[in-house]
């Protein structure tokens, strides 16, 4: 029999970069609210400092900040004709399971997604005509605008000590910056980080050939810089440790470092580390959540947490799963196409050629999580044509490289052995001289990619898994097509020694090897009950009082890395909270 | 970090330092913002880094309530003003295989700058 707790005002489930801010925004506006986080409490001082951080065995191999899988995993399969096995192992992606969660060891590419994505149906319908949308790609609007979105992602980007270069401040285009990117108010949080010697070589080719390069924006300070929470980061060192680590010198916008210590200032908040919530509880009409259950997973106790609001800030996918465990709202059907939990799962594509200099030292141990340069022009840029290509969405495509770690980084030439003396010389020869061209690509929504519950596997509470269904259409290897195109066209004119052509990727996609950690859906926004779970403030649509934040209310996947709308959304959230909802408790948005 | 060492040296030598040029606790205090990430300003606990209050006079890595690396621990420094500009000049050339991730302050004004701003801030 679970234990009832004392009611508090929010239950927060999840406490990473939405989770802390929505704690943050409503302690702020003087309620009580409980976060509970699976993970434990770590912070940079115990846990990420120097030396034991550099532990690639640890962090990289063992997935020391990540997901359990022995307690909770995923089954998957590629298509609804297959029986969905198990991921015993991460691979593919890899959520965070830690105070701070996935924000702790990301990379810090922070993008503003524009209206090409939010508007994507209408956009594309008004240029291409409705045909151009293939039947089965169930693309919608999302139910918001960039310039609503415009002050929370300015918001977002000063919390996390965003670095980078506007490319397009109130309708005038900026010199260095991107070009197609929508107008910003202002500037950056911070300048722009240096670029390493093979982003400037790639920024090079790229405007020789007509294209428009700039720096990646990265939640990486620059400077020295303190934010709106009086959260202080170091100037980044260019260490090479930004990917599956946590940042020793606090320069990596962190939420564990800009906004969490903030919230634990607050008699109005408190934390339960280790606590894994197995269902959202719903009261007798079915129309609004009490509570939640959760089990300490040190003890193996069981709770029943009350409250009067409860909102999902969990890792995309267990937001979903935690909504099918708990039967609020409708499972999505694929055979059928109704039902909209677990609807329009989308995840990302790619491609990059390594490019082999002899005689150059790019000294490869020194890069930040954004010191690559990147070009837009057959990504965010709407003038580009998609017709003769034929496909929804695009590719952002980078030069240089991030986080090549001193073991696992060897990058040899294609046809290399993978073992023995001939791989040992080559290794020791090209260590030095390689450097890669990557392009991350969109996924748009399918209607047989989808996520539910398992009818086999169950997890350490005895509930069902969750079931991945996913695999690239068509759509995808068009993008994956002209990426490669592009890079290689890019990668030749840089003539180098030796170069392992981008190819595009045809064949199904699998949990090895890692690929992107940008899981989105299952969970979407939208305007309509039947077609979105989540109305434009994020508000379930069955219970007023549950809130679900996080990548999976994007109604499809842009080739952007997700974080940026993923904050913004957070501080979007706990404004309709604060400013609406609070004052009148109910549905924000009647369908 | 060697390539880095090797910047910062070149552009100390690069530099013409007008050493006799007034130290200045003000701007001291801005470059300290360089170091506020891990360093609490005054009479703080040891964070990330070291708390830095009472520094002067104290004995490199014999804080009760931070662990220093087994460099800083047998470098038998004892920090001065000397010794202090010597380290934030260059950390890694100063203590070899210290913990501290700070490329350094390569302008020895800025230094004299932050030196003149602990010695106001972190005197017991």
């Amino acid at each position: 029999m679970a234990k009832k707790l004392k009611e508090v005002d929010v239950v927060v489930v999840g406490l990473g970069w939405t989770g802390g801010i929505l704690s943050k925004e409503l302690t702020d506006a003087g309620l009580k609210v409980v976060a509970l986080e699976r993970g434990g409490n770590r912070t940079t001082q115990d846990d990420y400092a120097l030396p034991g951080v550099r532990d690639e065995l640890r962090y990289v191999v063992r997935h020391d900040l990540m997901q359990n899988t022995a307690r909770d995993t995923l089954t998957v399969r590629n298509n609804i004709s297959q029986e969905a096995l198990p991921m015993r192992r991460l691979g593919s992606f890899l959520p965070g399971e830690v105070v701070g969660g996935s924000g702790v060891h990301w990379s810090g590419h922070t993008w503003r997604w524009t209206d090409l994505e939010f508007k994507v149906r209408s956009m594309y319908e008004e240029r291409y005509g409705k045909k151009y949308i293939p039947e089965d790609m169930t693309i919608q609007d999302w139910g918001i605008s960039y310039a609503e979105l415009e002050p929370y992602y300015e918001k977002f980007e000063r919390a996390a000590a965003v670095s980078g270069k506007a490319g397009n401040l109130r309708g005038q285009i900026q010199e260095g910056g991107n070009p197609f990117e929508a107008p910003r108010q202002n500037e950056y949080a911070l300048p722009p980080l240096t670029k390493i010697h093979a982003s400037q070589m790639f920024n090079a080719a790229a405007k020789n050939l007509g294209y428009h390069p700039f720096p990646r924006p990265s939640a990486n300070a620059s400077r020295p810089y303190t934010n709106q929470y009086g959260a202080q980061f170091g100037a980044c060192e260019y260490c090479g440790y930004c990917q599956r680590f946590g940042c020793e010198a606090n320069a990596k916008g962190s939420p564990h470092v800009a906004v969490i210590p903030a919230v634990m200032k607050s008699a109005n908040f408190e934390l339960r580390a280790h606590a894994w919530v197995t269902k959202v509880i719903k009261d007798k009409s079915g129309k609004r959540v009490t509570g939640v259950l959760y089990t300490n997973i040190l003890t193996g106790e069981e709770y029943e947490q009350p409250a009067g609001m409860v909102i999902l800030t969990a890792f995309a996918l267990n937001n979903v799963h935690l909504m099918l465990a708990s039967n609020i709202g409708q499972p999505y059907d694929p055979k059928t196409g109704k039902g909209v939990i677990g609807r329009n799962y989308c995840y990302q594509t790619g491609t990059s050629a390594t490019l082999f200099f002899e005689g150059k030292h790019f000294n490869p141990f020194m890069n930040a999580g954004g010191s690559n340069d990147t070009i837009d022009d057959i990504n965010s840029n709407w003038a580009f044509d998609r017709a003769p290509f034929g496909y929804i969405g695009g590719a952002n495509i980078s030069g240089g490289f991030n986080t090549n770690l001193p073991i696992g980084y060897r990058p040899v030439p294609r046809g290399t052995p993978p073992w023995g003396k001939e791989w040992k010389a080559a290794t020791a020869k090209w260590y030095q001289g390689a450097m890669k061209i990557d392009a991350s690509g969109a996924v748009m929504a399918n209607r047989y990619n989808y996520l539910d519950l398992d009818p086999t596997y169950r997890n350490a509470f005895g509930q069902p898994l969750m079931r991945m269904t996913f695999d690239y259409k068509d759509n995808e290897h068009k993008i994956g097509q002209h990426a490669a195109q592009v890079i290689n066209q890019i990668a030749k004119s840089m003539n180098p020694t030796h170069l392992t052509e981008a190819v595009a990727r045809t064949t199904p996609w699998t949990v090895v090897p890692y690929q992107s950690t940008h899981n989105t859906g299952g969970t979407i926004m939208g305007v309509n009950p039947r077609t979105s779970a989540v109305n434009r403030y994020l508000q379930s649509w069955d219970c007023h009082n549950l809130f679900i934040v996080g990548a999976n209310v994007f109604a499809h996947n842009a080739s952007y890395n997700p974080t940026g709308p993923v904050g913004a959304l957070a501080y979007w959230t706990a404004d309709a909270i604060r400013n609406q909802y609070l004052k009148n408790p109910g549905a924000l948005v009647h369908a | 970090m060697t390539t880095f060492r090797v910047l910062s040296l070149t552009l100390l030598a690069g530099l013409t330092v007008n050493l006799a040029q007034a130290a200045d606790a003000a701007h001291g205090q801005k470059v300290f913002a360089e170091c506020a990430a891990c360093h609490s300003a005054g009479k703080g606990p040891s964070g990330v880094g070291p708390s830095l209050f009472g520094v002067f006079g104290r004995k490199a890595g014999t804080l009760d309530d931070f662990r220093f690396s087994p460099a800083m621990k047998r470098s038998n420094i004892v920090w001065s003003r000397e010794t202090l500009d010597a380290y934030l000049a260059d950390p890694q050339r100063a203590v070899p295989a210290n913990r501290m991730p700070f490329g350094g302050i390569p302008d020895a004004q800025n230094r004299a700058d932050l030196l003149d701003y602990m010695e106001q801030t972190f005197k017991q």
